[in-house]
């Protein structure tokens, strides 16, 4: 080297130095200073928080274990408390379905669909399970479905609700295809909206807060459901039947009213759509209940559910252990009398082909 | 438990003072009830653990602050120590006097407490 080149002063212009995070708290003003410990932390994080987390915190136990970390627990301290006769697991990581890498998502969930089928499933035969699969490459989702046909325990396909491109699109054949090969209903579950290369959570662009997202999620069921139908997926596979879990209630008939009025008008340039679209809506869509709406008036809940046909279309889920769920005694204060039954467990039983009611429990029912 | 016969109501010895500095909290078990005790800036309330909305062990959930009413964009934090929110939906509630801060027909059932020398006393 040339010794004349020799730096004499330099100045450096990009040094990444390391703050102490401790020191952030001193600094940082509440209600920001809470968020930061809680690890909400901007770049790199969804920046959208919830103050009471979303997993809810008195699910630890004393010994330092989750109730929902173990089949044993889940069994002893969730199912056994609530009588829950059977509980059908959605906790794979629908967020991965959003990476960039399709290849390195597949790998992912089906890692997780292995862990199921190894631990959970044989471990308690109250418990079936969804079969998580990530939509960035419908190829390998479909050999993913293919991989577990006929398995006992894995009784439906779920996806997240949050997508680069609405589920009705010809795109994501090839999974419809494999589930309705393998007797599956395929599922959505929300949380990954505005995640990854989703498009942004609401059509208007991205919410600023955790609350406003999250009361805005219902906005990407409407996107999938109307482009499922209009699309034509159920007329392309018949015995399709499609789970929009955690998506809300009371925002079908309204849509439903809608959908019909414009088709008369518009179904020239959708064919294949042969009947009004709530009559498709009825026969292949179900929707699970929590987090149920809470009008003030509790007998409007129980008018919504009168305007479609919720005896056959509407589950019960707790969405346990996440922070907004609903508990099998409140869901079933909130619904009438004469849908608890087909609501509270044998729509569900019928959807997962789930071992009829044994004399015994029937008793217990009717003597509450 | 040792209890102390008021007419109708009955007093109970749920805890001693030095276990309720200011800020801590303790659940016990009273009379077949589950409670909650809390030092609020010195004043210790007994709170029934269970939440209206849908039953949860209410008891168990964060006590921090909250925002105070703000204009849009500014934030304006206080009232620490003296809000509990339910470990399940978040619902906070006023610790001084039980009262839902969303929604003015929800409470807290709190129970009256009273500190005797090395006793701390509620009644049911």
């Amino acid at each position: 080297m040339n010794a004349d080149a020799s730096p004499q002063g330099v100045i450096d212009t990009d040094i990444h130095q390391v703050l102490d995070s401790r020191r952030m708290t001193d600094f940082l003003r509440e209600p920001y200073r809470s968020r930061f410990l809680s690890g909400s932390r901007g770049p790199g994080h969804l920046g959208y928080w919830n103050p009471n987390g979303v997993m809810r915190s008195d699910t630890r136990l004393g010994d330092g274990r989750r109730i929902e970390g173990s089949p044993e627990t889940l069994g002893q301290y969730f199912l056994d408390v609530y009588g829950i006769e059977f509980g059908i697991l959605t906790g794979g990581n629908l967020h991965i379905g959003l990476s960039p890498d399709p290849d390195y998502a597949a790998a992912y969930v089906a890692a997780e669909n292995d862990i199921v089928a190894a631990d959970w499933l044989p471990a308690d035969g109250r418990l079936r399970s969804s079969l998580t699969v990530s939509p960035a490459d419908p190829a390998l989702a479909a050999r993913e479905i293919r991989r577990w046909a006929g398995h006992p325990g894995f009784v439906q396909v779920m996806m997240p609700s949050g997508a680069r491109i609405p589920y009705g699109q010809r795109f994501y054949h090839p999974i419809y295809e494999a589930a309705v090969e393998c007797n599956l209903p395929v599922a959505i579950h929300p949380g990954s909206e505005g995640v990854g290369i989703s498009g942004a959570p609401t059509a208007a662009g991205y919410p600023t807060t955790y609350f406003e997202w999250h009361t805005g999620l219902v906005g990407s069921y409407l996107a999938h459901l109307i482009s499922l139908v209009t699309e034509g997926v159920f007329a392309k596979f018949p015995a399709l039947r499609f789970v929009l879990v955690e998506g809300g209630v009371s925002w079908l008939p309204p849509l439903l009213w809608r959908f019909d009025k414009n088709w008369k008008a518009l179904r020239q340039t959708t064919p294949w759509v042969d009947r009004p679209p709530s009559e498709i809506v009825a026969d292949h869509v179900l929707l699970t209940t929590q987090p149920v709406e809470e009008p003030p008036n509790g007998v409007h809940l129980h008018q919504i559910l009168g305007m479609f046909d919720a005896g056959r279309m509407l589950m019960f889920s707790t969405d346990f252990p996440h922070w907004d769920g609903d508990t099998p005694d409140f869901a079933a204060r909130a619904l009438p009398p004469a849908l608890r039954d087909r609501v509270m467990s044998e729509t569900a039983r019928e959807l997962y082909r789930l071992p009829e009611r044994t004399k015994s429990s029937l008793c217990e029912t009717h003597s509450d | 438990m040792e209890s102390v016969g008021t007419g109708g109501a009955v007093e109970y010895v749920v805890a001693s003072p030095d276990e309720l500095p200011v800020g801590a909290r303790k659940l016990v078990e009273v009379a077949g009830r589950s409670l909650g005790l809390f030092n609020v800036q010195g004043e210790i309330v007994a709170v029934l653990n269970v939440c209206q909305h849908e039953l949860a062990p209410v008891c168990r959930g964060r006590v921090g602050g909250t925002t105070l009413p703000s204009l849009p964009g500014e934030f304006c934090w206080g009232r620490e120590g003296e809000i509990l929110a339910c470990p399940w939906h978040g619902w906070e509630f006023d610790l001084l006097t039980g009262q839902a801060l969303a929604d003015p027909r929800r409470r807290l059932r709190r129970y009256p407490v009273r500190v005797e020398g090395d006793r701390v006393l509620v009644t049911l």
